[in-house]
């Protein structure tokens, strides 16, 4: 069983990651860098700027982003218009001749394409925006990236189809495969990345998809709006990419499209060492890999053939060792599978990364929160613009996630047939997640009137399979019109989809997440709570509820000092099919976690005061260190693992919190018993006698400190006294071993558990405090609610999660403290003793 | 939607939810198959969520029309799996007789469904890829490359995984029957071993739970809820009338599964 406090550590994305997000730019951090972390501090501006470029195109009046080593451009509807350029692909900056008060450059990028931006900023902030892009420049210069430009968009099968511009097009079968003689001349310096596809064929028939006049509108396109890494994108980009990427140009429009081109840019050679590095490595991912290689897509013939599973083996091999956490899931073979068709693995290897990452984000984590968010933002939203299917539904108690989990967690490629999905696809990595809810609502829609007399999760899923089955059907069969007959199920869906759910924008998505998020936070764990407890191999003496107080405790303590990952056992050359590792590795905690975790159980365990300053009273809590508390940790590592399961606690807990006045003298006993022969050394009723000390260190007054002298007192008196004599003196008790020698040597065994128990009886104070104030000290408590790292939406709700962080708080208790005692109120003192409230 | 209106037409159809649960590639997936189309197929889909099927089964003069959810047995999507076994009748927990941890997580399957599930749902054990543990298999599996994918009732396994590679078949054999079947009989389960390669024990699972299923009660609370036939509502007023009366003529059902 694993515990994960992964959720814990959630934070909502600043408005500068929004702004990253936006742009299809690689996360600051995250993949690691391939090179230099030089450009850690790069300054990031932004500035009004009207774009434009060449005749054929209207100015649009937007934002100019420096965001080294990218410049970005969005207009200011923030849909018409945008670019994102690597810095390294632009080749020449001019001021260009200032008119009065007219300030604008001409950017001249490497495929020769003139970008002209008009700064409408004041004058001081165009200097600071150009000087800045400078130095940027400078820096691109340097790294070498620029050189590198050359040799990466020979990579990009667009360069081909312009460098043949002139003849390429006649050039082409209708179904987009080239009439060449292909081992001649020029060919074979362009090595293109592809696809399957260029082996297995691609999906659907060319003629149909009409993939010639695809490749002649994109060709005339991306001649004179960029491609691949500059690529700038306007209004007839999205019209183009809605009615379907042509098969050759997919995979690079998809890369460039979701900013996967710029990791792979940035990266060189980074997917090959990661293969090479974890050659042979066989890990609980890369077993569930395999298990699902031969079941991603396979109709495909690509994928009845070594080539396409190979490749897919290594894309998901590769992924799984990058983000060990994520690892491997279900569903992403279907992805991979079906990117892989259109692209080179490296290049499927970055898309994965990008959708894993940012365009679906949590969908594949082990805890499955992005798609259980999801589901839960587009029950909602199903809700708000279709009420009545949502009403039906509710009244005859169907579930959306049965039919709808799938469509999200596959991109629909797992519920149409692969041709419709991949026109999805297209749209979604265009125009970003909105179209997965944008789709899905329209099916609902579409769909509605049958939908309303459905009466169970099954007939909601049989309608939907025969809806996905009847895609390529006329929607209008029986029209009159010839146009009409002719627009298929598909089209109407997608015309739906984006005309009359076009209200679905990215901001609706991210408002809704973030109400959902602590709801859906909550339920994954309460759900792990559950199932932790009932997977308890014993729960000893408790009951279901104090176990889960356990676990509460357990995993605020978590979340506090998180315990090194659970894993499996490190794999071995050795580690073969039988010798297999641990299936699901069990969360264990380290001794510093339990420290924590023992704070809020047992009253000696924690050092608490109560701090007043004036301005507020706050309890204070520290978590003790001693050697005891230690102790205990290794005395409940029964499996002897260096770290404490969640059972190990109960079990543990469960030895202490229901004994009675004998049982308590014996596990106290015990504890101290290192080497649990029946004695204690010497050393170890000196040890023994300091645990004392420490659980009665805040008793007020001298009935503990005298009890406790007297204690030793008396147990080396009788320690001594029951030690086998040469002479054998007078023994009150024959219950000693004889054959130790007279001189005692700190290490030998000297008091035994009938001794021992005598020796604490003849205390009052310690008789009482094994009696009950021991099991008595553990108490497991309600804890109150952790504050999920995320307040609720609003202004003032974001202001004050920002501040409420854990050591702001600290940093506002100490100012307020300080204040306090300029002011001479600050005071602390320690609460009202736990052990033995009757002795004060 | 012919389907719902052929189950309101024919009077003495019942609808029986049933839903698979299991580890990963114990072979879920096969013995539906198996049982709703009696074939094998080595590959196929992985479920995402839960895949959907249903078949009929006759039980003397009764249909049974059985609504199968076949979930994914990854451990991640364990989160989703309530969705797909709440208001089930009917469990199948699968495990596979060559691999001792999964009879472990089919236990932890079982306790979920008593503490989480509709109170009265039968549930039944079964040991699955028993083909491969038995003598008969010896010859055939010793000839055969152990890899190869359709000789194996598995079709997920991890090439190295495979087992057959040495010794006799019995030593495969990681899950004791004796020990399946206690387990299951102190847990109030039905127990089979199964191979979904052969077929054989599939149709049985299905009859057995036919014959156990209360089919009266979800009849007549079917029938008191004609006017709104609401799922929800009518296996909630089942629920009530099954736990008054739990042990309604177990036996009177024969043999007639018919599938």
């Amino acid at each position: 069983m694993s515990i994960s406090t992964a959720l814990r550590h959630f934070k909502e994305p600043t408005k500068e990651e929004l702004t990253q997000i936006f742009f299809s730019l690689p996360p600051t951090s995250g993949v690691p860098k391939s090179d230099n972390s030089s450009d850690e501090d790069v300054e990031k501006m932004e500035i009004n700027a009207v774009l434009s470029v060449g005749e054929a195109e209207d100015s649009y009046a937007g934002k100019l982003h420096i965001m080294p080593p990218y410049l970005a451009f969005s207009s200011l509807d923030r849909k018409s218009v945008r670019f994102t350029i690597p810095l390294s692909t632009i080749r020449r900056v001019e001021r260009l001749n200032a008119r009065a008060g007219v300030y604008a450059l001409s950017l001249l990028t490497w495929h020769g394409m003139k970008i002209i931006v008009q700064l409408t900023s004041l004058r001081p902030t165009a200097d600071l925006f150009c000087s800045l892009l400078r130095d940027a420049l400078k820096v691109e210069l340097q790294r070498g990236q620029m050189k590198l430009v050359k040799g990466f968009v020979k990579t990009c099968y667009s360069e081909l189809l312009i460098s043949e511009t002139s003849n390429a097009g006649d050039n082409e079968h209708e179904d987009g495969s080239l009439i060449t003689d292909e081992k001649s001349g020029s060919r074979q310096e362009v090595s293109y990345h592809g696809g399957l596809g260029l082996k297995f064929k691609f999906p659907g028939d060319p003629k149909k998809l009409r993939e010639g006049s695809k490749i002649k509108l994109w060709t005339t396109y991306l001649k004179t709006h960029g491609r691949n890494l500059t690529l700038l994108r306007y209004p007839q980009c999205t019209r183009l990419v809605q009615v379907g990427l042509p098969n050759r140009l997919r995979g690079e429009m998809w890369e460039t499209l979701s900013g996967s081109i710029y990791l792979r840019f940035a990266n060189p050679g980074y997917y090959e060492r990661l293969l090479e590095e974890h050659k042979g490595r066989t890990t609980t991912s890369t077993d569930d890999i395999e298990k699902d290689l031969h079941r991603s897509l396979p109709e495909y013939a690509g994928y009845q053939s070594e080539d396409g599973i190979n490749a897919l083996r290594r894309v998901l091999r590769a992924y799984s060792f990058m983000n060990p956490e994520l690892g491997y899931c279900q569903a992403m073979n279907i992805l991979a599978a079906a990117i892989l068709i259109y692209m080179s693995e490296e290049q499927a290897f970055w898309l994965l990364e990008v959708l894993c990452g940012r365009l679906l984000p949590g969908y594949y984590a082990p805890s499955m929160h992005g798609t259980l968010l999801d589901q839960r933002v587009f029950e909602s939203l199903v809700q708000r613009y279709l009420p009545i299917i949502h009403d039906h539904f509710q009244a005859v108690d169907v579930q959306l996630s049965v039919a709808s989990l799938p469509w999200f967690l596959s991109l629909y490629i797992n519920s149409m047939p692969m041709v419709f999905a991949f026109r999805i696809v297209d749209c979604f990595f265009c125009m970003g997640p909105k179209v997965l809810f944008q789709v899905g609502l329209a099916i609902l829609k579409i769909n509605g009137e049958q939908l309303l007399q459905i009466q169970d999760d099954g007939g909601f899923l049989n309608l939907m399979r025969d809806y996905f089955a009847s895609l390529g059907e006329s929607a209008h069969p029986s029209s009159s019109d010839p146009r009409a007959r002719a627009i298929t199920v598909f089209q109407e869906l997608l015309l739906v989809s984006f005309r009359e759910f076009s209200i679905i924008t990215d901001e609706i998505i991210l408002s809704e997440r973030k109400r959902f998020r602590s709801e859906i936070i909550h339920s994954i764990e309460s759900f792990a709570r559950r199932g932790a407890v009932r997977n308890l191999r014993t729960l000893g003496r408790f009951n279901k509820e104090q176990a889960g107080l356990i676990y509460d405790a357990l995993y605020k303590a978590m979340c506090i000092v998180p315990p090194p990952p659970a894993t499996a056992p490190p794999p071995t050359l050795l580690t073969t099919a039988d010798g297999h590792h641990e299936e699901r590795p069990e969360t264990r905690i380290g001794l510093r976690t339990f420290r924590y975790f023992l704070s809020e159980i047992a009253t000696w365990a924690r050092d608490d005061k109560i701090v007043m300053n004036g301005f507020q009273q706050r309890l204070d809590r520290e978590v003790a260190e001693h050697e005891f508390i230690d102790r205990l940790f290794y005395f409940w590592d029964t499996g002897c693992h260096g770290a404490l399961s969640f059972q190990d606690l109960v079990s543990g807990l469960d030895g202490v919190m229901f004994n009675d006045l004998m049982d308590n003298i014996e596990w106290f006993f015990n504890l101290h018993d290192k080497n649990k022969d029946g004695f204690l050394t010497k050393d170890e009723v000196l040890t023994l006698s300091e645990t004392f000390l420490f659980i009665f260190r805040y008793e007020i007054g001298d009935a503990y400190l005298g009890a406790v002298s007297r204690f030793m007192t008396n147990a080396f008196e009788y320690g001594d006294a029951l030690l086998p004599q040469p002479e054998q003196s007078k023994s009150k008790d024959s219950n000693t071993e004889p054959e130790s020698p007279p001189p005692v040597s700190s290490n030998q065994p000297y008091l035994n558990l009938a001794t021992f128990r005598m020796v604490v009886l003849a205390e009052e104070v310690l008789e009482s405090f094994f009696e009950t104030d021991l099991s008595e000290s553990f108490k497991l408590e309600h804890l109150p609610e952790m504050d999920l790292p995320l307040a609720n939406s609003g202004i003032l709700g974001d202001l004050w999660s920002s501040i409420a962080t854990d050591s702001n708080k600290k940093i506002f208790n100490m100012f307020t403290d300080e204040i306090g005692k300029t002011i001479g109120k600050h005071q602390a003192r320690l609460p009202p003793s736990d052990i033995h409230p009757g002795l004060n | 939607m012919a389907d719902s209106a052929s189950g309101s037409a024919a009077d003495k159809s019942v609808q029986v939810k049933l839903v698979l649960l299991g580890e990963a590639a114990v072979g879920k997936s096969s013995v539906v198959l198996r049982f709703v189309s009696n074939e094998f197929q080595p590959n196929k889909e992985p479920t995402i969520g839960a895949a959907f099927l249903t078949q009929k089964c006759r039980l003397e003069d009764r249909i049974l029309r059985y609504e199968i959810w076949d979930t994914a047995g990854q451990e991640r999507f364990h989160s989703l799996a309530p969705m797909y076994y709440r208001n089930a009748q009917a469990a199948v927990v699968v495990y596979d007789v060559t691999k001792a941890s999964s009879l472990e997580k089919a236990k932890s399957w079982v306790k979920e469904l008593q503490r989480q599930a509709n109170p009265n749902i039968v549930i039944a054990l079964a040991g699955n890829k028993v083909d491969l543990v038995q003598s008969s298999a010896s010859s055939s599996s010793a000839a055969s490359p152990p890899e190869s994918e359709d000789e194996a009732d598995d079709a997920t396994a991890t090439p190295g995984e495979t087992p057959g590679a040495a010794g006799e078949p019995e030593s495969l054999r990681q899950v004791p029957r004796e020990e399946a079947q206690a387990y299951a009989t102190e847990a109030g389960l039905l127990f089979f071993e199964t191979s979904a390669k052969t077929g054989e024990g599939i149709v049985d699972i299905f009859t057995e739970i036919a014959k156990k299923i209360p089919i009266e009660h979800i009849l007549a609370s079917t029938r008191g809820n004609a006017g709104r036939p609401g799922a929800g509502g009518s296996r909630a007023e089942g629920t009530r009338q099954q736990a008054v009366n739990l042990e309604e003529d177990p036996n009177k059902a024969k043999d007639a599964c018919n599938c």
